[in-house]
């Protein structure tokens, strides 16, 4: 590897290298801030994070390349998860400004461990070696960890984070175990190579089984996957609002990224990565796996979202359940299915968002995240209550809302794909039944039961309610003017294979 | 040229924003003139389309521009929008009419209870008019199709506290329902076969063979060429509808409670032209079969309208079914295959009837203002028979009733003549020449030319009979006609311009020839191939063939027989030598059946809906006296006795059923609850757990 090499895969490198620049800035910035005016180094990180955001849109992706000795992949998939990523990252800065939690607190670090946590999860989502992929899988958990104890003199945030750092610090010893089987079994740290040595068929049934079980510990406490979602409810209790928000989302996002990509490249079938016509590698059945995975979420997450009474665990639980759908399209990983996934990402990203944003602002209005607290709040609160709904009803899955959408290509996907995974889908759609009861709860609550009609109107901060209708519209609308999101993640569907 | 295309849809939609939603606030500052100033320059963007089509002078030239909209995996529809000469022609008539009746609403609408929504209903209108001009597909039309159905209903029942506005609202708006039905369904099963919507792709594949292909494996082995007809049918079912055609066309003459611009906008020269349209785009892919049905419904509809308006008294009535009779010369040539000269009489047709609608509006804003004067509210401003003798006291809408009565009664130097000649002359070539069609097989063909002279006959007749009785002879009401004045220039400008449309050089430029339509029409507009190739299609090459021999016998028939209706409404009514009472005495039962529109309403009531009603109520008659009485209570308490016993095992077993799926999830979610124990040391031995479970499981 030679200098000209290296600058010539510098000039695929420069969103991170933007990321990078801007983190540094903050932290110094936030050097010469008073506490009271740290606020100033969010504005300056929301505003990098914009223009990171404009120079992946510019970048170009049309010819798929593995940089720095293919430890990272450029490629639109990559791109695509980033897009979500900073995007979801800057939605919730601007939701963190309105934060009560965080009011009269030095928050300048908050908003760097958010910068670093997006930069960790640009190299996961783009990571193609088992080095790299480890340490952004690291670089994401520690800044995780960072955030989730953010609110040092409160025990549940401690609490939360010791939990998470012990979970986190378990899974991924584990997945150190499958990787050095298979570094050791393969001789490659490439995941190419690695798939290279693994067709050859040469490596016994229950060792390939054995590594699998193991990668996927690692990768399946990322996405919170039962049973590997245990650390989810404690610490999306205890993590600042806005943090628990982005945790749900953005390394979800990132996760399912690493997930298919290593799944798709290292696990599949000699020659035939390219997505049109693959198959597992024989001797290693893991869209069986991926299948009970996926049941088992969906089935434990919505059964335990049932007996929720506070929104937050509600929504923790529900985020495993839609761990478990998109696990769905996952199974198939073809052009659809990964497709599929992707949409599902991007909805996700706004449904959930938007829901908890409410409820953000819902405890620093009524100080209560008690849903049987939200009694009558669609009046009490007209417009926050119509933008609930609206999130509740796409997080279900009912049309003509995105979320609808959303999981209608994820049932086609399997569907599609033949008969033998049609019971996935059944499974799926009986989650979503299960699903309606408890998000109906919040809206029950909201316009039926008990009224008392208040006297005067509640309405969140103007730029809480633009934030909220950024996050509704496309969720109403975007199907209706020919869902140009579904044709861009078609489009990124396209992988690095040297 | 689609980006121009995309403004002339747009503006007038944004014009419905504003006057709905700000137009209220700004109607003492003249708020209206925002809409006509848009109507105005959606104009003229729609000229210079023609311009560059003119330029261009190429029959073949198109364009689409199409989006996804809905991606199902197998079913996809696609938006988008089209663009030919018929388009740019079809957009230009709509901008021309549109802006005209915008500026003519200015004065006739004056100090209307809803001015604003008025101009509102007027550019939602607009907006769905150009979205069924410029749709590429089934699809999009039907969108724009029900949305231009919805403003005409709005605009039929602004004056909605009369009772009969209301209604005809109502009527409009079912009976076009009936009508949609059917093209849905042709709609759908196109799209089954052809796996599409759009206009270029049907026309293809079925060009291709692939109707042939799926058609008799999707529908149980029926004959492709027989459900084509079918699907040609029904989707022409829409037009049926929306034109008017008989026996759909009642609702038309009472849809003239709307606004009388409205009347002229949507019931004479646009909407209702619409159905004509959808004709002309789906005319490739009719059969020989389905093409004989358009004729001779649309071949009935002009002689049977025609002979209703003979006895009309009401202005607006008289032109109403004038416009019905009109529609069905459309809709006849383009069955008999005359496309081109279908499409021309459309545009020819919708200058002269539109200003004919405009100038009866002048009139009745001239009776009204006069009865407003004398504070009479009882006498009836449409009715010709208090008119008379208003030559005098209007002249401008007097010399445009006459422009454009000449146009519509195929006078030569006139627009209507070449159009209608044209028309004439295609029904003449249909029977001589063409041998497909179950009108030719069954030697029926000549009734089109009968119905087409015929109905040219009458049409000349009451067209004067109208003028003499409005501008003629003695005022009957000398009180009202001393108050009369012609209308101000807002409403006779626009009078003005379409009079001059309905001259023949328009549409003949550059040739001056005033008894041929050979010009830039006829150069820019010709009759696609047929895409058909399961069976008998129809035979475009030999019917044109015909065309040419028909062409000076039709000519002078249609003169003779226009001269022959002229001099009959001279007698009557100009020089009284026939007195029109005694004719109706001796035509009896002939003249009380025109009078009353050959009783339809009555059928439709008597002999549809009142029955229905009646099976209705006899049905609930027979579910009370008989169901209820002897079966219900007779065995009522048996099925009491009974009922605790099955009620016992409906509560245990179905209840039980529900209910027990909820409790084994409330329960599941309950004990799986309790696994998060909030002990770390716990969670890492269920994550063991069920990884060695997942190794273990998939191992054996």
């Amino acid at each position: 590897m030679n200098l000209n090499q290296i600058m010539t895969d510098l000039s695929y490198f420069i969103p991170e290298m933007m990321l990078t620049v801007i983190l540094l800035m903050v932290i110094v910035f936030d050097l010469f801030q008073k506490a009271e005016t740290s606020i100033r180094a969010g504005y300056l990180a929301l505003g990098g994070l914009a223009l990171v955001t404009l120079s992946l849109v510019g970048q170009d992706v049309s010819t798929p390349t593995g940089i720095f000795s293919n430890m990272l992949a450029v490629d639109g998939f990559g791109r695509y998860i980033k897009l979500v990523v900073t995007i979801g990252a800057m939605l919730v800065m601007w939701m963190s400004f309105n934060s009560n939690e965080l009011k009269e607190r030095r928050v300048g670090e908050y908003y760097v461990l958010i910068l670093t946590l997006v930069l960790g999860m640009f190299f996961l989502a783009s990571a193609t070696h088992l080095l790299s992929i480890y340490i952004a899988l690291e670089m994401v958990s520690i800044m995780s960890y960072l955030l989730s104890g953010y609110l040092k003199e409160q025990m549940r945030s401690n609490e939360a984070s010791i939990k998470y750092v012990v979970f986190g610090a378990f899974s991924s010893g584990i997945l150190l175990y499958g990787f050095s089987l298979l570094y050791g079994l393969t001789g490659s740290a490439d995941i190419v190579e690695i798939q290279a040595a693994l067709a050859a068929g040469t490596i016994s049934p229950a060792l390939m089984l054995l590594i699998l079980v193991l990668v996927l510990v690692g990768f399946g406490y990322k996405i919170a996957a039962v049973p590997f979602h245990f650390w989810t409810p404690d610490v999306y209790e205890g993590a600042p609002a806005p943090i628990t928000a982005f945790l749900s989302v953005a390394p979800k996002a990132a996760g399912f990224a690493i997930i298919i990509r290593f799944f798709n490249v290292a696990f599949s079938n000699a020659g035939n990565p390219n997505l049109e016509a693959w198959t597992a590698l024989e001797n290693m059945n893991w869209q069986a796996v991926i299948g009970v995975l996926s049941v088992l979420s969906m089935t434990v997450g919505n059964v335990v979202a049932l007996q929720q009474t506070n929104i937050k665990r509600m929504l923790a639980y529900s985020s495993i359940a839609h761990a478990g759908y998109m696990l769905l399209g996952v199974v198939v990983a073809d052009q659809t299915g990964i497709a599929a996934i992707l949409y599902y990402a991007a909805i996700y990203m706004l449904m959930n968002l938007g829901a908890f944003f409410v409820a953000i602002h819902i405890k620093n209005a009524f100080d209560t995240e008690d849903i049987e607290d939200y009694q009558s709040l669609g009046y009490k609160a007209p417009v926050l209550g119509v933008l609930m709904a609206i999130f509740m009803f796409s997080l279900t899955g009912l049309p003509p809302t995105g979320g609808f959408v959303a999981k209608f290509y994820l049932f086609r996907a399997l569907i599609e794909y033949g008969d033998q995974y049609f019971w996935l889908a059944l499974i799926g759609l009986v989650n979503g039944v299960i699903s309606l009861y408890y998000y109906m709860r919040v809206v029950k609550a909201m316009y039926f039961g008990k009224m008392e009609l208040p006297g005067s109107v509640h309405n969140a901060p103007l730029n809480v309610t633009i934030l909220l209708v950024i996050l509704a519209l496309p969720l109403l609308f975007g199907w209706m003017i020919g869902d140009p999101l579904s044709a861009y993640a078609q489009d990124a569907v396209q992988f690095f294979i040297k | 040229m689609i980006k121009l295309a995309l403004f002339i849809l747009f503006l007038p939609l944004l014009s419905f924003v504003l006057q709905i939603f700000f137009g209220r606030r700004f109607e003492e500052k003249k708020g209206e003139w925002v809409s006509v100033g848009i109507q105005f320059s959606t104009l003229i963007m729609s000229l210079v389309m023609l311009v560059m089509m003119l330029s261009r002078s190429d029959p073949d030239f198109s364009l689409e521009l199409h989006q996804s909209w809905l991606d199902l995996g197998l079913f996809k529809i696609d938006l988008g929008i089209y663009i030919d000469n018929i388009t740019v022609i079809m957009l230009n008539v709509v901008a021309i009419i549109s802006a005209l009746v915008h500026l003519y609403s200015t004065a006739y609408m004056a100090g209307d209870v809803r001015y604003s929504r008025y101009f509102g209903f007027l550019g939602i209108f607009t907006f769905s008019m150009n979205g069924i001009v410029l749709a590429n597909s089934l699809f999009m039309i039907y969108i724009f199709w029900e949305l231009v159905g919805l403003s005409s209903y709005l605009l039929i029942g602004h004056w909605w506290e009369k009772d009969s506005a209301a209604n005809a609202g109502k009527k409009a708006f079912i009976t076009n329902r009936i009508g949609d039905i059917g093209m849905f369904t042709g709609m759908l099963i196109i799209a089954t076969v052809l796996g599409t919507f759009n206009f270029q792709l049907i026309g293809e594949r079925i060009h291709d063979g692939m109707w042939a292909a799926n058609a008799g494996m999707l529908f149980g082995g029926i004959e492709p060429h027989k459900l084509l007809t079918i699907a040609g049918v029904l989707v022409f079912m829409g037009a049926v509808g929306k034109s008017a055609q008989f026996p759909l066309h009642v609702w038309l003459p009472d849809a003239m409670e709307g606004p009388t611009p409205v009347s002229a906008l949507i019931h004479a020269a646009t909407m209702v032209a619409a159905g004509v349209y959808l004709t002309v785009r789906i005319f490739p892919f009719l059969t020989a079969d389905a093409m004989a049905t358009i004729a001779f419904i649309g071949g009935f509809t002009a002689i049977y309208a025609a002979t209703i308006a003979i006895t009309q008294n009401d202005i607006k009535k008289v032109l109403a079914y004038s416009t019905v009779s009109q529609l069905g010369y459309m809709i006849m040539a383009l069955g008999t295959g005359a496309y081109v000269a279908g499409f021309f009489h459309l545009v020819t047709h919708a200058m002269f009837k539109g200003a004919l609608f405009l100038a009866s509006g002048s009139v009745i804003h001239a009776m009204h203002h006069s009865l407003h004067k004398l504070k009479d509210h009882e006498t009836d401003p449409q009715d010709m028979r208090n008119m008379g003798g208003l030559r005098s006291k209007m002249p401008i809408t007097f010399g445009v009733f006459m422009v454009t009565t000449a146009a519509i009664s195929g006078i030569p130097l006139f627009s209507g003549f070449l159009s209608k000649d044209a028309i004439l002359a295609g029904t003449w070539a249909y029977a001589a020449n063409v041998h497909d069609g179950w009108l030719a097989h069954l030697h029926l063909a000549w009734i089109l030319p009968v119905f087409g002279f015929g109905a040219a006959a009458i049409t000349a007749f009451y067209m004067f009979r109208l003028i003499f009785m409005t501008f003629y002879g003695e005022a009957k009401k000398p009180q009202i006609f001393k108050h009369i004045k012609e209308s101000p220039k807002a409403m006779t400008v626009p009078l003005v311009v379409l009079a001059v449309m309905s001259l023949f050089i328009v549409f003949t430029l550059p040739s001056v020839n005033p008894i041929s339509d050979h010009g830039w029409f006829t150069t820019v507009v010709q009759a696609p191939e047929s895409a058909v190739t399961t069976g008998a299609a129809f035979d475009l090459e030999n019917f044109e063939h015909g065309l040419h021999a028909a062409h000076v016998p039709a000519m002078v028939t249609s003169i003779i027989v226009a001269g022959l209706g002229i001099l009959l409404a001279v007698l009557v009514y100009l020089l009284g030598k026939i007195s029109a009472d005694n004719l109706a005495a001796k035509l009896g039962a002939l003249y009380r059946g025109s009078y009353n529109k050959w009783y339809m309403d009555e059928f439709y009531i008597n002999g549809i809906i009142r029955p229905f009603l009646k099976g209705c109520e006899a049905l609930g008659r027979f579910d009370l006296d008989f169901y209820d009485h002897y079966l219900i209570n007779g065995w009522g308490r048996n099925v009491k006795r009974t009922s605790k016993g099955v009620g016992l095992a409906d509560d245990l077993i179905v209840d039980g059923a529900v209910n027990f799926s909820g409790i084994v999830f409330q329960w599941l979610g309950w004990t799986l609850k309790f696994i998060q124990t909030g002990k770390i040391q716990n969670y890492l031995i269920f994550v063991l757990i069920g990884a060695t479970l997942l190794f273990v499981v998939n191992v054996f």
